[in-house]
């Protein structure tokens, strides 16, 4: 992990009150993992407010046109709260404090190959921002991945041209309709768990707890491993606050918790407790 | 104007309670962790010392989420003690941060004043800690020493049990700000034998959800730290510090080296830096190298000349 002042090199306004940032950082893309976040600084001055910096799933690496190397990562920014609403107003050519890559991220080997063959990744909103690099690896190793991406509506599917551009197979859903199938994303996710066999397949989450609990409970009654990228309200991202905790499965007299930040924030579902949770 | 003393580096150690510091910044407790998560990122050899997370005799859960929100320039927590415990924190913490060329102080907690003893007597028998910081001012336990900080006479009860109890540490006392007067407290510590004061703890606060109606916190209240603080904290060190003769260590939002100027013209003979090592994890460092700048423009031969300075 890395502590760095990186200058914004491109602001993409999405709509629905989202953007895309890039920023310039060689050092840091080519150490990021699909499944880790950088922990952002909303504005330029350190001591300004927001004090607390925002942790951001890393959406994508940005790389050289010619040589292929690592050049800056992108961010998925949704106006929120105080931190984002300073962020989504940064201008290209500002430079932020940037802490990272933090966090576990998904478990992948070259075994991965070996063992799974399709591999399911469901979003929710702005959950989606850790599902790009995932996708991306996931392909380079063989493993197919389909998409499921779930949100309110039409407007708030963001960012849905990149995966159709690795041409895979996509799952849309809108609670209002507006696009692709009516509902909640878990719905054609069911379909897909009992038509295909489930020895061979993993389940990737990220998005609402509820969301991310509903997956939780189809990947078990199906036996399929389940990893989820969490989120929680984090202080600082190194372990120090313990602000960032979900409990854990286990005795209810005994609880324990782990931290978002370095426990995960992608954890196996199985270890969660999800009556409890974190925000 | 500066020539005179070009070259010269003016004199940065401290003494606080019969140990040495080779600089007046540490950081505080519950905001370093165990120190070594953060030498990535700083230099931990620059500091004074490093005061870790509190630490009980065994293991401690910590309260359920959610446990932090951030407020104007401060945030709540309420984290409830979450730690590994003396024998883990000595095993398998305490021989990576001793590589460092800084001073270690352990923060001890416990929810009766049998289990602050305990982990007294237990950390005493482990070479490498310079000084035992008395927790008895965290608001975030409902059933933790924080009734200590609420009756100056059991102030001076658990402070002169636990100064009994560390036969070789020197022992300071950390101090709630959540009391009508911190000089009765303070007295009480000197009384029983401290061998400094650490002021402030958190300020008890809340945040409300109006959608939801709840509390920001599961807890409900949470204990306020970060720069909102500083003035509350400031007047409460300068009270104290006039009250005692025994050194007061300044905490309380300081995040930059004029933060920490503030607190040592006021009275303190050392600072420790909190919250704004979240959100700039080489903060205290940063400090260090800004108050040695500022003794060398201002031509201040020994940083503790400019210890309880001010002018009234």
């Amino acid at each position: 992990m890395l502590d760095r002042i990186v200058k914004v090199t491109e602001v993409k306004d999405l709509g629905a009150a989202n953007a895309l940032l890039t920023l310039r950082s060689p050092e840091q893309a080519r150490l990021a993992h699909p499944g880790q976040f950088l922990m952002v600084k909303c504005c330029e001055d350190l001591n300004e407010n927001p004090l607390l910096r925002r942790p951001f799933s890393i959406f994508a690496v940005r790389t050289h046109r010619r040589t292929g190397s690592p050049v800056g990562l992108e961010i998925l920014v949704k106006d929120v709260g105080s931190g984002t609403h300073k962020l989504v107003q940064i201008r290209r050519g500002q430079e932020l404090a940037v802490l990272g890559p933090q966090g576990r991220p998904f478990q992948l080997s070259e075994d991965t190959a070996n063992e799974v063959r399709f591999a399911c990744l469901i979003a929710g909103g702005v959950g989606i921002a850790a599902m790009y690099l995932l996708a991306g690896r996931l392909l380079s190793l063989g493993v197919t991945p389909v998409l499921f991406y779930g949100a309110r509506g039409a407007e708030e599917l963001v960012l849905r041209e990149y995966f159709e551009r690795f041409g895979i197979q996509t799952a849309y859903t809108t609670e209002d309709g507006s696009f692709g199938e009516r509902g909640l994303v878990t719905a054609p996710l069911a379909r897909f768990l009992k038509k295909h066999r489930r020895d061979r397949m993993r389940i990737y989450a990220c998005g609402p707890w509820a969301m991310m609990r509903a997956v939780h409970l189809q990947a078990l009654r199906h036996g399929v491993p389940c990893e989820v990228s969490l989120e929680a309200r984090m202080g600082c991202s190194l372990g120090a606050c313990m602000g960032c905790v979900v409990r854990a499965q286990g005795n209810p007299d005994a609880p324990e918790y782990l931290r978002v930040c370095l426990e995960g924030p992608v954890m196996s579902s199985r270890v969660i407790n999800w009556d409890v949770p974190p925000l | 104007m500066v020539t005179e003393n070009r070259g010269k580096s003016s004199r940065m150690e401290v003494d606080v309670g019969g140990i040495t510091f080779k600089n007046p910044v540490l950081t505080a407790s519950g905001t370093f962790a165990y120190g070594i998560e953060f030498a990535h990122l700083m230099d931990l050899n620059s500091i004074g010392g490093i005061v870790v997370k509190g630490i009980s005799m065994k293991p401690i859960a910590g309260n359920a989420p959610p446990r932090i929100y951030e407020t104007s320039s401060g945030m709540l927590n309420a984290i409830g003690w979450q730690n590994i415990g003396a024998r883990e924190f000595v095993e398998n913490k305490l021989p990576a941060l001793r590589k460092y060329d800084t001073r270690i102080v352990v923060n001890v907690v416990g929810f009766s004043l049998e289990e602050y003893l305990e982990v007294i007597r237990f950390l005493n028998d482990h070479p490498g800690i310079a000084a035992l910081e008395l927790n008895i001012s965290c608001p975030n336990v409902k059933h933790g020493g924080f009734h200590f900080n609420k009756d100056p006479r059991d102030t001076f009860k658990v402070t002169s049990k636990a100064r009994k109890a560390s036969r070789r540490i020197p022992l300071w006392v950390k101090l709630s700000p959540n009391v009508t007067d911190i000089r009765v407290f303070a007295r009480a510590c000197e009384d029983a034998g401290a061998d400094a004061i650490s002021a402030i703890n958190t300020l008890v606060g809340m945040a409300v959800d109006v959608q939801k109606r709840r509390s920001r916190l599961r807890f409900v209240t949470g204990g306020l730290s970060g720069p909102a603080i500083k003035p509350v904290a400031l007047r409460m060190v300068w009270e104290a510090a006039r009250e005692v003769k025994i050194p007061v260590i300044g905490i309380g939002g300081i995040a930059s080296t004029e933060d920490a100027l503030e607190f040592l013209v006021a009275g303190a003979r050392a600072v420790q830096v909190g919250t704004a090592n979240f959100y700039n994890p080489a903060a205290s460092q940063r400090i260090v190298e800004g108050l040695a700048e500022h003794c060398r423009s201002h031509k201040i031969k020994d940083i503790n000349d400019i210890v309880g300075s001010l002018r009234i």
